[in-house]
């Protein structure tokens, strides 16, 4: 090999090693043990004594007038449902529709004030995720004590359970909170790269408000829009500490992700079945991928990776 | 379509003056050009006649009608801007039909289609922003800004981003394309060729105040203050600043008639200066041949002086001995101020040792 092609190559390896290592590493190799131990016997002994399928019996049953054939078993049809529930609202309603507000609203305010807001904004993320669930423990607690109830007294209204009563909200809420600032970043800094004149180009041309953000902020945002959308179902799907922190092993909100946790390493929760959380996991990963390439193919999401996608004159 | 005047208009930013208390009155269908270097204020009042700043003193008023708090998007006025600022997301059609959206007009697509016909860009309607030449999309935004027969169309350096050969075909166009719709047109600009050839009437500004207002020959042969003269004119007037003594500005055994004493200063256009049997001595320093003329300095007492001949091959060279002759009605004399001193000229001496 000649020293030029020794050097590409020993160059190569320098620039792109340390990051296919951790890729290999800290992706790759997890989920092929995964989808090996989802295929086991594994429990608390961390011993494997036979390969098996039996995992996904757990899941699905063989129904001779099922769609596939397989029927799924009611409580990981119910931990679907609730996961569908829970990251269709949390994305819709806060990690999108509330980060867009926030993102328009406090570029509208003059520049101190909206940096001010948007910090507030940013608070539950800086503080630790374990402050952050006890804050909305007091918030939701169904005594005379919690916020809400304090709230709701002074209106005259008596004293509600929001964990009891509504617990999807709450964690829809909870995360949502939280989860809107990545948004709200993201779209702020794609809003103020907008160049001003055609903002002064709309009002001249007529537009009022609400046509300026028509017509000229949400094309803007178009991708944007579509790489959190992308990014945050793929987080939610998988989240489960806020749900855990707040709500505990309730059945309530048992999602696919929580399910996992509780039957595998959560305490106290009859947790160590190592095979069968990981063949909930080996699904959860194949509905992220799918739902993954199927919003990358809906929003053309590969153009937006080839060329910077903001226009800017 | 509309007369606009200005009286005592200014707008203070936070800690600066943009502009500071100018008055001027432009007729109805009138082209004029604000004319000045950046930060001069010239924007800033274009975008108060737009409505995208509010001022902070003064009148704003279209037909004797004050408009100061009427918003950008109730005052009918076009814009182009230096980025022409084209809406990218949209086709060519889609963003001349955009102002048309907000006013009740029958047909707007005919309307937009006739536009875009009338600054020649009817071919392109399907196309974006993105897809077409810095000359194309100026064209694009010139249409946007005429389509709903403004009362008055803001030209904000809409040349500036374009080549050499297609901001002379650019700067008719423009001027054919409003004397056409007869709309009355403020063009700003640092460009002193694009104001003077396009414009009825130009203002220079400085400072946030108005200098001067003529047309470009006022400006060019009449400038009532040093900045004007100096900001005016390419290659740039010869200035000699000097002290007048008993009617003369001296540098060692040269002399100029003034007429004037006290702080003076000499404006000589470079094309002005001829090389004569006797005049002031010089030694040529620079020669740059510009194409049609060569532009020469010479090295004099009252130093480095300009001149241009027109001709295509130097008829000096570096380090050759010349004697500069100028007209002294073709000169200018400034006070101390900066002002000019009318009637008065500047007019060599005879050599005091000859």
């Amino acid at each position: 090999m000649s020293s030029s092609k020794f050097r590409q190559a020993s160059n190569a390896l320098l620039f792109l090693g340390p990051a296919s290592l951790f890729l290999i590493g800290l992706l790759l190799v997890p989920i092929i043990v995964d989808l090996v131990v989802s295929f086991t016997d594994m429990n608390q002994t961390i011993k494997v004594d036979e390969f098996t399928t039996k995992q996904f019996r757990k899941l699905v049953k063989p129904s001779e007038e099922a769609w596939f054939g397989f029927e799924l078993r009611s409580s990981f049809y119910r931990a679907l449902m609730l996961s569908a529930i829970y990251v269709f609202f949390t994305l819709t309603i806060f990690n999108i529709g509330f980060a867009l507000v926030l993102a328009l609203t406090t570029t509208a305010l003059p520049g101190r004030l909206g940096g001010l807001f948007r910090a507030i904004w940013l608070l539950p993320r800086m503080s630790p995720s374990v402050v952050y669930a006890l804050l909305w423990l007091w918030v939701v607690d169904p005594t005379d004590r919690g916020l809400l109830n304090q709230i709701l007294s002074i209106t005259g209204l008596g004293p509600i359970n929001p964990k009891l009563d509504a617990p999807i909200m709450v964690i829809v809420c909870a995360n949502g909170f939280i989860g809107a600032s990545m948004g709200m970043l993201i779209l702020t800094s794609a809003i103020r790269s907008i160049p001003e004149h055609l903002f002064h180009a709309a009002r001249a041309d007529g537009a009022g408000g609400l046509s300026v953000i028509r017509h000229i902020v949400l094309p803007a945002l178009r991708w944007p829009l579509s790489y959190i959308t992308v990014f945050q179902f793929l987080a939610l799907l998988v989240s489960f500490e806020y749900i855990f922190l707040i709500m505990g092993p309730a059945r309530s909100t048992m999602t696919m992700s929580m399910l996992s946790y509780t039957k595998t390493l959560a305490p106290d929760t009859g947790s160590g079945q190592y095979a069968y959380g990981a063949a909930i996991t080996l699904i959860l990963i194949v509905i992220g991928m799918a739902v993954a390439l199927l919003l990358w193919r809906l929003t053309n999401m590969k153009q937006l990776l080839t060329q910077p996608r903001i226009e800017v004159q | 379509m509309a007369r606009v005047e200005l009286r005592n208009l200014s707008k203070v930013w936070d800690s600066s003056v943009a502009v500071n208390g100018i008055d001027l009155s432009i007729a109805d269908r009138e082209f004029v050009a604000i004319l000045g270097p950046s930060g001069c204020g010239k924007s800033t009042t274009l975008f108060m006649l737009a409505g995208v700043y509010m001022p902070t003193g003064g009148e704003i008023r279209f037909d004797d009608a004050v408009v100061n708090d009427v918003e950008a998007r109730d005052r009918n006025v076009g814009i182009v801007f230096q980025s022409y600022a084209l809406y990218p997301n949209m086709s060519v059609l889609q963003n001349i039909m955009f102002p048309l959206r907000f006013q009740k007009v029958d047909n707007p697509e005919a309307k937009a289609r006739d536009m875009a016909d009338l600054v020649q860009v009817g071919e392109l309607l399907d196309r974006r922003p993105s897809q077409l030449s810095g000359g194309q999309q100026q064209r694009v935004a010139l249409a946007r800004a005429l389509v709903k027969r403004p009362n008055l169309l803001l030209l904000d350096e809409p040349l500036s981003n374009l080549d050499a050969t297609l901001r002379l075909t650019m700067r008719s166009e423009i001027r054919r394309i409003t004397r056409e719709l007869g709309v009355t047109t403020v063009l700003v600009t640092h460009d002193q060729l694009e104001a003077t050839t396009m414009a009825d009437r130009v203002i220079c500004m400085r400072a946030g105040q108005i200098e001067q207002v003529g047309s470009a020959e006022d400006l060019y042969l009449r400038p009532e203050t040093l900045f004007v003269a100096s900001f005016i004119g390419s290659p740039p007037i010869n200035l000699i600043a000097g002290e007048g003594r008993n009617g003369r500005v001296e540098a060692g055994d040269q002399r100029i008639e003034t007429g004037q004493d006290g702080q003076l200063t000499i404006g000589i256009r470079p094309e002005m200066i001829t090389v004569a049997e006797t005049g002031l001595p010089g030694t040529i320093r620079v020669v740059e041949a510009m194409g049609r003329e060569i532009l020469y300095a010479a090295e004099t007492n009252f130093g480095l002086i300009r001149f241009l001949e027109a001709t295509s091959q130097p008829r000096w060279r570096d380090g050759d001995q010349v004697a500069l002759a100028f007209q002294p009605e073709q000169t200018l004399l400034f006070g101390a101020e900066g002002k000019r001193i009318a009637d008065h000229y500047a007019k060599l001496g005879v050599t005091t040792d000859a």
